[in-house]
């Protein structure tokens, strides 16, 4: 890479001219190093609950009455941790975006555990045996209560 | 006898009634979109839940903030950390009441005023927004959309992002309710 045409010949000695062009190796590499930082944490992955571990695996009942005991406490305990819950399956909804919506243990007042329509071809063949009225696993992301407790970017676990 | 049997058809009866003046969904859609010269930020939930007491009038509705999915994980992550505080406020509300008249039998579409509180992070204002209303026997849809201005809401931006992020951000509800059956 030529960057010394940028600097006078004339004015500067040969010591002189390699410090410049030290310093403008360095300024390069360290610009380089900025962008890709910035572009990396710009288009960073998003969480993958499949390559997580579960801080706490319970059942959807134990999660309920957490929940039902005191909001504040399980919201500041759960939310947006990785979770495993296991429940019977009430229902089971597609959502207007493609997403499957599985209700753990209550219709309307259970866990709810979604997965993403993205990620619906890759545990298809799990999803087959989930089942009204059949044990269900899920691992994901908890994200609070409303009637329901709501957990997200769910991935079925095997062995339930 | 007799009159046990009538007072428990009687008391299905009244049952029934009270169950249809509630209509709910927990699959409502919710979208908010910021859009400026630098950047358009479009965000949605589709796991709402709201209720309508068509005796009362009332709407009640409340979402996740956490659930909200957007186009970079990255932006998720700061709308979710620095902006809505999700860990501590981890809810958005509104409860109001319809204050046009409306006539839910009529089936056909209605342009109503609702006026209530939004409350998201910590903060509650009171808005009179504008919602549009199919009123049905099983079925009640409803759009609304309206703008809020996030420093309304504490929510502080930085300068150095000021311009990315519209001064009024547009949201959008879609919502589709069924007779609510405890």
């Amino acid at each position: 890479m030529q960057l010394t045409p940028l600097i006078n010949h004339k004015t500067l000695n040969m010591t002189k001219r390699k410090t410049v062009q030290w310093l403008l190796w360095i300024l390069l590499i360290g610009l380089i190093a900025a962008f890709s930082a910035i572009y990396f944490a710009f288009n960073m992955p998003r969480r993958n609950l499949a390559n997580e571990n579960s801080v706490y695996l319970l059942s959807a009942k134990q999660l309920i009455s957490d929940f039902r005991n005191d909001e504040t406490i399980a919201t500041k305990k759960y939310l947006d941790k990785a979770i495993t819950v296991t429940g019977e399956i009430k229902s089971i909804r597609n959502l207007d975006n493609h997403s499957i919506v599985f209700s753990l243990e209550d219709a309307m007042e259970g866990v709810s555990c979604t997965i993403d329509s993205a990620d619906i071809v890759t545990y298809a063949s799990k999803l087959l045996h989930y089942k009204t009225g059949s044990r269900g696993t899920f691992k994901g992301r908890c994200s609070g209560m409303l009637m329901d407790i709501q957990v997200i970017n769910c991935v079925p676990v095997q062995g339930n | 006898m007799n009159k046990l049997i009538l007072y428990f058809v009687f008391s299905l009866i009244v049952f029934n009634v009270q169950a249809q003046n509630r209509f709910f969904t927990k699959d409502a859609k919710i979208n908010f979109n910021s859009s400026t010269s630098v950047e358009d930020i479009v965000a949605e939930s589709n796991q709402a839940t709201t209720l309508i007491d068509i005796d009362k009038n009332e709407i009640a509705f409340s979402v996740l903030t956490t659930s909200f999915k957007f186009r970079r994980a990255l932006m998720e992550e700061h709308f979710n950390e620095n902006y809505m505080e999700s860990v501590k406020f981890p809810k958005a509300k509104f409860n109001g009441k319809i204050i046009s008249p409306i006539e839910w039998k009529s089936e056909k579409v209605v342009l109503v005023d609702v006026k209530g509180v939004l409350t998201m992070h910590g903060v509650s204002n009171e808005i009179i927004l504008k919602a549009q209303i199919i009123p049905g026997k099983n079925k009640i849809l409803a759009i609304t959309e309206f703008k809020v201005i996030p420093e309304a809401f504490g929510i502080s931006i930085p300068s150095a992002v000021r311009d990315k992020i519209a001064k009024e951000v547009t949201i959008k509800i879609d919502a589709a309710y069924t007779p609510y059956q405890p």
